[in-house]
């Protein structure tokens, strides 16, 4: 099924395919290499993304994957794992 | 019924560079900031060192305050000052002499008090000591769960009473007694900007003839704690908007009081009349408390319907007064609502920010930058935006950079505060 169906119908995902989504999103929205997303990669340091696109980031998280994001965390979503650990978390809690 | 005016009669800034307009312009003129380095203790450990703009020789009785008045105060407090309130006095009572009114029984006078968060710094270190000394320290007890509420309410009820709006309401409206229609809002920075747009409703609904708006704030360490855990303040010790080296915040003290008035009333008395207040536009982002969110059209609304609210197109402005905040994301945010309503480097359009010299003074903040705006319009004259030498040119923008004679005639103040509540308003010299 797809992932964004998933989402909709409140289906558990997999972590890759949070991943794959997640992915997926920041070329959307920062129109990066996605070769260069990978785990640790520092989304300030090493892909290039400034705070503003940081926060259009949160942004289409919430809509993608349905949850909220609370403010304080934003500034700590810097790397894919980050993200993915924050949006896994988010997930279950709301599946829960 | 007639279709009523609102103009600007009388206005009372409290600021670190000046209290009352003389002072305050000529600290303006001057490019001057008083940015002092406060060490915070608890007894005698040190808890933080942070920089603000501090205001020096604050004494309430300057103002020429009824005494038995601010006595009342002082007794129902128990003793306990709040300067937060000190300061929405004493910004009132500047309004007031401003716009000469000796006597406010003689006149339908309202009020619309604003503050973000008064009386919270005087709860938060009474119930600090009180929660230690009960547990911890000599005075401590053995009290079961119920007693140690019910002897922690006695202890704190009278200060937690006071972080409510309507005590402080009570209190600023007996003092000057104030009998219309009033009102506490909170709307966090842009509060200045939404009691404006109140007061110019409740003159043009017939409640009032004359409405004083207020709004103050007074630095406390709770305030720096909070912007430092959140990251938004500056490192550098001073602020500078939309600049490359822009790194946050600096708290400030301030209160700003501005007079409305029907235009007719005002033009009968013989008022000296600072500009026509035009409307407002006002949008609510609905997003976070304390990030903007990129991408969104809300501030551009805001923006846009209060030109359509005031009938001005944007060819017409003079000058823009950002709210600028000297922090990236929210400069960026802030500057691409700019740019998508005026266009980028608009040629014909002067474009401020004042924070530099006053700090951030959070509630009061978009009010008194609005003072500024109005003896710019008596004087003039145009302030330069203090520490903006080196705009980023991402944001497209050419702030004012030195501070110069300029005949002005229709300004907007916008302000994008924390929780999204976006404001602009027009103001009109005639």
């Amino acid at each position: 099924m797809f992932s964004h169906k998933k989402i909709r119908k409140g289906i558990r995902m997999k972590k890759e395919e949070i991943v794959k989504e997640f992915k997926k999103l920041l070329v959307e929205v920062v129109d990066v290499d996605e070769n260069k997303i990978t785990g640790d990669a520092h989304f300030f340091k090493d892909i290039g993304i400034d705070s503003l696109k940081a926060i259009e980031i949160t942004v289409a998280i919430e809509r993608r994957f349905k949850i909220n994001v609370r403010d304080e965390q934003i500034p700590q979503i810097t790397t894919l794992n980050q993200a993915v650990s924050a949006i896994e978390k988010a997930l279950q809690e709301k599946n829960a | 019924m007639r279709k009523k005016r609102v103009v600007i009669t009388g206005v009372g800034p409290i600021s670190s560079i000046g209290m009352g307009q003389e002072a305050f312009w000529n600290g303006l003129l001057n490019n001057q900031d008083h940015i002092r380095e406060h060490k915070e203790y608890i007894g005698k450990e040190l808890w933080e060192t942070f920089r603000y703009h501090k205001i020096e020789n604050f004494d309430i009785h300057q103002f020429g305050i009824d005494r038995d008045k601010l006595k009342r105060i002082k007794d129902w407090k128990e003793g306990e000052e709040n300067e937060d309130l000190n300061y929405l006095l004493a910004s009132v009572k500047l309004a007031l002499d401003d716009g000469k009114i000796k006597n406010t029984n003689d006149y339908r006078i309202g009020l619309v008090l604003a503050h973000e968060n008064i009386g919270l710094m005087p709860f938060g270190l009474k119930i600090s000591g009180l929660a230690y000394d009960m547990l911890i320290g000599k005075s401590a007890q053995v009290l079961g769960k119920k007693d140690f509420y019910a002897v922690f309410y006695e202890q704190f009820i009278k200060s937690g009473y006071d972080v409510q709006g309507f005590p402080n309401l009570f209190h600023v409206t007996q003092t000057f007694d104030i009998k219309n229609f009033s009102l506490f809002v909170n709307n966090a920075c842009a509060s200045g900007l939404y009691a404006m747009e109140t007061a110019s409703q409740i003159i043009k609904n017939d409640q009032s003839d004359i409405v004083i708006t207020a709004v103050s704030d007074h630095s406390d360490i709770y305030k720096y704690v909070w912007f430092k855990e959140i990251g938004i303040y500056s490192e550098k010790g001073y602020m500078s908007p939309f600049s490359k080296n822009a790194d946050g915040i600096l708290i400030g003290d301030g209160a700003a009081g501005v007079m409305l008035e029907d235009y007719e009333h005002a033009q009968k008395r013989g008022a000296f009349i600072y500009a026509e207040y035009l409307g407002g536009g006002f949008d609510l982002e609905n997003w976070k408390i304390t990030v903007p969110q990129i991408g969104s059209q809300s501030y551009q609304s805001a923006i846009k319907k209060a030109l359509q609210q005031s009938s001005v197109a944007v060819k017409d402005i003079d000058v823009l007064c950002a709210h600028g905040v000297g922090k990236k994301t929210i400069d960026g945010y802030e500057s691409k609502a700019i740019t998508d309503v005026f266009g980028k480097n608009p040629k014909d359009l002067a474009i401020t920010a004042f924070k530099g010299y006053l700090g951030h003074t959070l509630g009061a903040s978009a009010l008194l930058e609005t003072i500024i705006i109005l003896l710019m319009m008596k004087n003039n004259k145009i302030i330069a935006s203090k520490n903006c030498e080196d705009v980023d040119p991402q944001h497209h923008l050419r702030l004012v950079e030195k501070t110069k004679e300029c005949q002005i005639k229709t300004v907007m103040k916008i302000c994008c505060p924390f929780a999204g509540f976006n404001a602009a308003v027009l103001l009109k010299k005639g």
